[in-house]
């Protein structure tokens, strides 16, 4: 298992290219962070409407914003991956001991996780259909809200372990 | 130089920096991203919104989101000084932080303006096409927020890791606008299908 997981997340062309590159982990961060900054505040101000804030919002127009939270989302897992696949540009420790052994990196794998379980009961619970028909001051029903609560508490949970991931190490 | 030093040897930045407790150093870096989200990210969203993106969405509501932002920037401001004291000789000899802190007061200058204009009075906010400072505003609230996003992420490379990274950011974000210009001037053409 672990000479598996050290062989397939270890990819040596993007640690010679990190290695090559000084640039190349800055540059990833720098994305990380702008993905994580739309996503929070595309994602996040839907989930508030849904809470009650900024009620004056209808709900389809302010889906037409989401696309820009999956873009942000898209950036934070692209660049994720040079962080994992290229880790070793970065810092001794295999890859297969961090996964293991990184108590924030795995809070931050499980509230993914979770975020994601969270948006596909949205649309399987009918919430989702449900909350397109809200208009312009109309309150979401008890089931929306919480998954919005939930998805708001997930999301920022995940910024706030993928920050102390670097300290388990 | 000795009132620096004083700082950063006092009890409490020394606690910040070194404790492993988890409310010491890494919850503060962590607040700062927070923060960080929560401010740009809404001023992202609103940006989008004057761009265009969602316009059959009303501008007023987007007042509601200011007291997050405001929240977000206190937040930053706080734990900014937190941990600016566990090495303020260091932060203070580095451009880098000037320009970030440059960055940083000119778009929340820029935010304010913006405030002023669309939302001094909010029943008027969607009675009126958008003024047309308002997108210089929110385009240059971003810009500055990209300054301050990318400095921030930099204050702790070497000068020639400074330099490249900031190049190769320039050329993706030159390529992304291209790309997001190229495929809304396709959606742009669809609405007005939709609309004739």
């Amino acid at each position: 298992m672990e000479a598996f997981v050290n062989y397939w997340l270890v990819w040596p062309s993007i640690v010679n290219f990190l290695n090559a590159n000084s640039w190349g982990w800055t540059l990833s961060e720098i994305l990380h962070f702008v993905g994580l900054v739309m996503l929070i505040g595309t994602v996040g101000m839907f989930d508030l409407r849904l809470l009650g804030v900024g009620k004056g919002f209808p709900l389809e127009p302010l889906r037409q914003l989401l696309p820009w939270g999956v873009v942000g989302f898209l950036l934070c897992v692209a660049t994720g991956l040079v962080f994992t696949l290229g880790l070793q540009a970065n810092v001794p420790n295999p890859i297969y001991e961090v996964l293991m052994t990184d108590i924030w990196l795995q809070l931050k794998l499980l509230f993914m996780a979770l975020a994601g379980v969270n948006l596909l009961f949205f649309y399987l619970s009918g919430a989702s259909a449900e909350v397109d028909r809200l208009g312009a001051g109309q309150d979401a029903p008890p089931l929306a809200k919480a998954i919005a609560g939930a998805s708001l508490i997930l999301w920022l949970g995940v910024v706030y372990f993928g920050r102390l991931i670097p300290w388990a190490l | 130089m000795e009132f620096l030093s004083s700082i950063e040897n006092s009890g409490f930045a020394t606690w910040v920096r070194e404790s492993p407790s988890l409310l010491a150093y890494t919850l503060f870096l962590a607040l700062h991203t927070i923060g960080l989200a929560f401010l740009v990210g809404f001023t992202v969203a609103l940006a989008l919104r004057l761009f265009g993106v969602g316009s059959r969405l009303p501008l007023a509501p987007f007042a509601s989101f200011f007291p997050f932002m405001y929240v977000g920037f206190l937040v930053n401001l706080l734990t900014g000084l937190v941990l600016f004291s566990t090495a303020p000789i260091n932060f203070l000899s580095n451009p880098v932080m000037y320009v970030k802190l440059g960055a940083v007061f000119a778009s929340v200058f820029c935010l304010l303006k913006l405030k002023r204009l669309v939302f001094s009075d909010l029943a008027k906010a969607d009675a009126r096409p958008v003024p047309a400072n308002a997108k210089t505003l929110a385009g240059a609230s971003l810009f500055l927020w990209s300054v301050a996003l990318v400095m921030g992420r930099l204050t702790a490379y070497s000068r020639p890791v400074v330099i490249a990274s900031v190049i190769a950011f320039v050329v993706f974000a030159v390529l992304f606008l291209a790309v997001v210009f190229v495929t809304r001037l396709g959606s742009r053409g669809e609405m007005s299908g939709q609309r004739a």
